[in-house]
């Protein structure tokens, strides 16, 4: 027979300390979201843009950061860095290194939708007049973010539970802490289980929030746009 | 004036503008008549500078559309209404109409937008002010379409087969919009395949043929005997008509 009992209650005492940890995931995450929708927008312009160069550049970025896995690039920033003199603390390095890591998806994600507007709408944008920055935040942005919000959400599903892995830098998020509970209370299936759960609950609730964010944003283009 | 001299376009190996001259002045509709792949689009986006030119020169009240600085200056003279409407799928009816207004010619946002509404109420549109353009027919979009051309309060309106994406009934409705304008005497280039219809708006009608303007003519004169002189507008004109 089984020895040990199913049992979560052990873990109400520990209930602060991973709560602790759940919000410096949640901190974490939020920072990166915005990192990487920043760098991702402006990345997907320059992979749009008619000068070779910045083009050129942004899929360099893009082709190094999509090609390597994210725990090396982590240890790269955490662990090789102090080598040569730069030394980051691991919060903000956990938050660059996702933002980087995950604004070469985002971009990609962002590049698609500009390429998807139908060129008319932009020349129609061009021949009334409007400078290109005007043209770039009225017409390109709108639409192509309109139509990146179910793509977009996935890569941030996908941020979030590759937070987890900066438990490895010392960062003691939620599946960081989880890690210390389990082994202080020696109960490893009760403590991964409520991480399942706290993992499965915050992905479906951002999936929840993009699904409705999508169905707001294009409310008004259902009826068979040309 | 639009000036057009010696304009030669290619698109790889297809010449498709070859040695055009044109010139439209202020008051007149000229109709830009022709079979298709004849250049008669291509000519429109070259005026308003979509198309870079090969060779030759076109200016719009002597800005030259091939130099950046100046093509901002030849684009407040001239609006284009396109075949497909291209309106911006994002923005309701007012908004696709106020935008350029608003930035360019930096008109306030209020005022923009009465504007608008009173181009739309011209066009038989105030009840759809607040319309996306998903929720309007084809006919209604390019009624907006064509507001948002005449809210810049341009010199010359380019139209680029306005109602080859149209049915008939929506067609007409388009039609009589620009046969109003043309009563006001708003200058137009009018490139289409609605024959009578030019006929019957237009004071020139040019035609074009492989690249090339065979025919620069007053109405009356093109559908006169003169006209029919020239072997591929009278095999143009008699294939039209029995369509």
């Amino acid at each position: 027979m089984c020895r040990l009992k199913f049992d979560l209650s052990i873990l109400a005492k520990h209930i602060p300390f991973l709560l602790e940890g759940a919000w410096l995931t949640l901190q974490a995450c939020t920072l990166a979201v915005i990192g990487s929708l920043v760098l991702g927008l402006a990345v997907g312009a320059m992979r749009t843009s008619a000068s070779p160069l910045l083009n050129r550049l942004a899929a360099v970025y893009v082709d190094i950061f999509r090609n390597i896995p994210f725990i090396v690039q982590l240890f790269f920033f955490y662990f090789g860095l102090p080598e040569i003199g730069i030394y980051i603390d691991a919060f903000t390095t956990g938050v660059v290194a996702l933002s980087v890591a995950g604004g070469a998806f985002t971009s990609d994600v962002i590049r698609s939708g500009i390429l998807a507007i139908d060129p008319g709408i932009i020349e129609a944008a061009q021949v009334s007049g409007l400078r290109k920055s005007t043209i770039f935040r009225k017409i390109i942005l709108p639409i192509a973010l309109r139509a990146s919000v179910r793509p977009l959400g996935s890569v941030f599903i996908n941020l979030i539970l590759t937070s987890s892995i900066l438990s490895t830098i010392t960062l003691n998020e939620l599946t960081g802490s989880a890690k210390i509970v389990a082994s202080n209370t020696f109960r490893p299936f009760e403590v991964y289980f409520v991480l399942l759960v706290a993992y499965a609950a915050l992905t479906y609730a951002v999936s929840i929030i993009i699904g409705m964010l999508h169905r707001y944003l294009n409310r008004n283009q259902s009826e068979g746009a040309v | 004036m639009i000036s057009v001299s010696g304009v030669r376009k290619s698109f790889g190996a297809a010449t498709v503008l070859n040695g055009v001259d044109l010139e439209i002045r202020q008051g007149e509709v000229v109709s830009v008549l022709g079979s298709s792949g004849s250049g008669k689009s291509t000519l429109i986006r070259c005026i308003n500078g979509l198309e870079k030119i090969d060779a030759g020169k076109i200016t719009v009240d002597g800005f030259d559309v091939s130099k950046p600085r100046e093509l901002s200056e030849a684009r407040k003279r001239s609006g284009t209404v396109f075949q497909l409407f291209n309106l911006y799928p994002h923005m309701t009816a007012v908004q696709n109409i106020a935008l350029a207004p608003v930035e360019v010619l930096k008109v306030p946002r209020r005022q923009a937008e009465d504007e608008a509404r009173e181009l739309l109420r011209s066009v038989g549109l105030s009840e759809r002010a607040e319309a996306y353009p998903s929720q309007l027919s084809g006919g209604q979009r390019q009624r907006v379409g064509i507001c948002r051309a005449l809210a810049m309060k341009p010199s010359y309106l380019l139209l680029d087969e306005v109602t080859s994406a149209l049915d008939p009934e929506m067609t007409s409705e388009v039609l009589s919009i620009l046969a109003a304008l043309a009563k006001t005497g708003t200058t137009m280039v009018f490139v289409t395949h609605e024959i009578e219809f030019a006929r019957s708006i237009s004071t020139r009608i040019a035609f074009l043929d492989k690249g090339q303007l065979i025919a620069d003519l007053p109405t009356a004169e093109f559908f006169s005997d003169k006209g029919m002189a020239l072997p591929r507008v009278a095999q143009f004109l008699s294939k039209m008509r029995k369509d």
